[in-house]
């Protein structure tokens, strides 16, 4: 197998060898491929196997339901409409409070990113945001306004527009000073230079922001939900842990799990495209 | 006294797009008091060479081995890199290698240190030392298991010419003291002219090409005339094997 | 600030103000202290006129914490019973977590099959929020303390398997060869190179690890305890006492200043004190002679700074 330490990094420069060679080389790396899905496969054969057969021998169905019973339990909630009436419920919140979060969040970024006073003003805020565990603000909020709406909303908001923030500080700050200098020397208004100059080059910024934002989002979402809302994918969690139905909880955490991959592949990596087609280079 | 032997040795690497071979059939001996240089342009192999003949690794076919009396030989080894264990002490660098770790041991590291001037250092940490340094911890630790032989893979090519100097004034004298058998890697003609009394070159594809003798008296000063003459003869051969890049 | 113009003005008024006092309200110290004041001011004139009762006023959350401090509670455990409780669970859980997940990790690290065994449900346990695993625990195994630990080993045993095989990946291959061409043992190559260079990955797995895991113990403690950091927050989160739960988040927030300052920061010094100081300048090569300058060590400082970044 190749080394690569310094002591064999001459390599590259050997003579190169036969085709004979090189085909063996394929041939190993094809049997290598094979064999990592084949253990991948096992992987998951193995948990199955392991639930089904605690299951049904080791412990009470109603404490670990059969993979079957979960699956079934799934298709309920999927063909009952209850998956769409509470994702929908979920998605609503993420989308106003990330809308709202992002909104005070790249305002605040940018104006913290371009000025130093402020910078200071509200960078011990935003530390203390960042690092206060979201559950506290959903405490607060659902003690505050009751199970409702708003309470994750506002829980989402409230982490959100931290993580926007700080991501935009660091990108304005790394904004490339010529472009800018060139701008104010044609005495272009603060406005156009901020929409032509700055948010393009933010771009990635804001992508990255956006990223992990969201991620922390929809668990601080869900989080609200369980604590104190009303409806949604969490609330559903919290109901089914109420009832003592593991069939239940596990099967909304799964479609939860569903859930979230679909966020973050699906809408996000749409966003991705739409940014980047500017960006010779770069390919999704 | 140590002696090294290498035959019909080859060595192939296996990677991912293809194979590719760092030695192909080389043979060569050396014992006694002697310095022996690899010399050669980046990827012929000399590494590999050393990487086997240290063990590090294993040849694809042929022989590699260096012997002292008929046994397995104790080979020290210095790197290009100085590759001290950045988390241990000087001294416990030293004593890492050592085969039994008493305070017999620790006093013949300690005398070590201070051969290469670095005695003061043995508490403190690589981290430390500036990059000359730790290549002078490097040799020290070769020393201090004081082997049969002595391998050594571009020692001084990382270092300013200045350290690089006066290292090889002090590995001269060492050499000269010990009488042990060197062999000694480098892509530097004026070094291995500098230093050795036998220069093995290898070519492109890990082929041995030439084997010869360096005949000067010692010490030698680079910018004495003899010395001058030789290194330009043997960069003539260079061109002769058509191993200088056009 | 963009748009002004370059030179400096000197006076924007009639009036004019005297240089010191204008440098005092253009610095950061000020504006950071301005912060602070608008912040406590603003919420403390603002509480009264919000329709609800509920939210307290820092004044009241400053008396409330000062009562706890003074172990003067009406919670049934103290602050520092509850911290101490909630502190046994998550290390005792962190452990077993270590137990599980460093010999995974390193088989994982090692071999390619068990990686490709176990990378999807890696995967996936590190994107579980701790609150999932917070009540699978608890409904599995009840009201009881196990119920609690379980849920720090499930929050955190990931990042100790995912870190453990990174390290092992990292291995340093040159360290190794060297001893390897001194003719030193396997068993003395592990415990001076492998388990040292495995040091910073560990950390790594303590700093997610213990982060996730309280995160879940907490949730834990809310759902499934009557004891603990947690359960107190809800203790006072259903007696609808605000300036409760917004004091234990205080406190919770010291707590994990005092974890990282005092804890995090004394192991990390020991175990990395042969870390050269970052930025330090190497001393110039000399010719050799004794008396040259050695490097720095790292100061405390730097060591928060690069844990903190996460490097691994």
């Amino acid at each position: 197998m190749a080394t690569t330490s310094a002591a064999t990094g001459e390599l590259k420069a050997g003579r190169p060898s036969t085709n004979d060679q090189d085909q063996k080389a394929r041939a190993k790396k094809r049997a290598e491929r094979r064999s990592r899905w084949i253990w991948r496969i096992a992987g998951y054969v193995f948990f199955i196997g392991v639930w089904q057969f605690s299951s049904t021998y080791l412990v009470k169905d109603f404490i670990l339901p059969p993979p079957l019973t979960i699956l079934e339990t799934m298709q309920e909630i999927v063909t009952s409409g209850l998956l769409l009436k509470h994702f929908g419920a979920t998605l609503e919140k993420i989308a106003i409070g990330f809308s709202l979060a992002f909104i005070i969040g790249a305002f605040i970024g940018i104006l913290m990113g371009m000025n130093r006073w402020w910078e200071a003003f509200f960078s011990d805020w935003i530390l203390i945001l960042m690092t206060t565990p979201g559950l506290i603000f959903v405490l607060v909020s659902t003690m505050v306004f009751g199970l409702s709406y708003i309470g994750p909303i506002i829980a989402v908001v409230v982490t959100g527009f931290a993580y926007i923030a700080v991501n935009l500080v660091e990108g304005v700050k790394a904004a490339p000073k010529d472009l800018t200098d060139m701008a104010r020397s044609y005495n272009v208004t603060r406005g156009r230079l901020i929409r032509h100059v700055i948010i393009p080059f933010l771009a990635p910024f804001i992508f990255t922001a956006i990223r992990y934002g969201f991620s922390v989002t929809w668990k601080v979402a869900t989080l609200a939900e369980v604590i104190g809302g009303n409806e949604g994918i969490g609330f559903m969690m919290r109901r089914e842990f109420q009832l003592f139905s593991m069939a239940g909880l596990l099967s909304w955490i799964l479609l939860f799990f569903a859930f979230a991959l679909f966020l973050e592949r699906v809408v996000l990596q749409r966003q991705i495209d739409r940014f980047f087609r500017w960006r010779p280079e770069v390919t999704s | 006294m140590a002696s090294i032997k290498v035959q019909n040795l080859r060595k192939e690497f296996v990677t991912s797009d293809s194979t590719v071979v760092a030695l192909e059939n080389a043979s060569f001996e050396a014992s006694g008091h002697v310095f022996v240089s690899v010399v050669g342009p980046s990827g012929c192999g000399k590494s590999t060479l050393l990487n086997i003949l240290s063990g590090i690794e294993t040849p694809t076919s042929g022989i590699a081995e260096i012997t002292e009396n008929g046994k397995k030989a104790r080979n020290g080894y210095v790197f290009q890199a100085a590759r001290l264990l950045p988390w241990r002490t000087v001294m416990d660098n030293l004593m890492f290698v050592q085969k039994d770790r008493d305070a017999k041991s620790r006093e013949r590291c300690q005398r070590y240190l201070d051969m290469v001037d670095l005695g003061h250092t043995a508490n403190k940490y690589p981290g430390q030392l500036s990059g000359g340094m730790q290549q002078r911890v490097g040799i020290a630790r070769a020393f201090s298991i004081e082997p049969d032989v002595l391998l050594m893979d571009e020692p001084f090519s990382h270092l300013d010419a200045i350290t690089g100097r006066s290292l090889r004034k002090e590995l001269h004298q060492i050499w000269m003291e010990t009488k042990k058998t060197v062999l000694f890697v480098t892509h530097d003609v004026g070094e291995a002219v500098e230093l050795s009394n036998r220069m093995v070159i290898f070519g492109k594809g890990g082929r041995l090409r030439e084997d010869l003798k360096i005949d000067l008296p010692f010490p030698r000063d680079p910018a004495d005339d003899a010395v001058a003459l030789t290194k330009a003869n043997v960069l003539r051969k260079f061109e002769e094997l058509d191993l200088v890049a056009s | 600030m963009i748009g002004m113009s370059s030179t400096v003005t000197v006076a924007r008024g009639p009036i004019r103000l005297p240089q010191g006092f204008r440098r005092f309200w253009r610095s950061t110290k000020t504006a950071r202290a301005i912060s602070l004041v608008t912040f406590l001011v603003g919420w403390q004139l603002v509480i009264p006129l919000l329709p609800t009762a509920l939210i307290p006023t820092p004044i009241e959350v400053g008396e409330f914490m000062w009562a706890e401090i003074r172990a003067d509670t009406l919670a049934p455990e103290t602050v520092y019973q509850a911290f101490a409780t909630s502190l046994r669970r998550l290390v005792t859980g962190f452990g077993i977590a270590l137990l599980i997940g460093i010999p995974l990790g390193l088989l994982m690290g090692l071999f390619k099959r068990v990686e490709s065994f176990l990378h999807d449900f890696v995967v996936v346990g590190l994107a579980m929020p701790s609150l999932v695993w917070a009540l699978i625990a608890a409904m599995w195994f009840g009201f009881v303390e196990r119920s609690t630990i379980i849920t720090v080993v499930l929050a955190s045993v990931t990042f100790v398997i995912i870190n453990v095989a990174e390290g092992v990946r990292a291995v340093p291959k040159d360290l190794l060869d060297m001893g390897k061409a001194y003719g030193t043992s396997d068993f003395h190559r592990v415990r001076h190179v492998v388990f040292p260079s495995l040091m910073p990955f560990l950390f790594a797995s303590m700093r997610y690890g213990l982060a996730n895991g309280w995160k879940g113990l907490v949730l834990a403690e809310i759902y499934a305890s009557t004891s603990g950091a947690g359960w107190t927050i809800r203790f006072w989160y259903d007696a609808r006492r605000a300036q409760g739960v917004i004091g234990y988040a205080l406190f919770f927030m010291i707590f994990a200043l005092f974890a990282e300052r005092l804890v995090f920061k004394k192991l990390s010094d020991r175990v990395f004190r042969w870390r050269p100081s970052v930025g330090a300048q190497a001393p110039a090569e000399t010719d050799g002679s004794a008396e040259e300058d050695l490097i720095e060590l790292e100061t405390a400082e730097d060591n928060l700074e690069r844990e903190a970044s996460g490097k691994h």
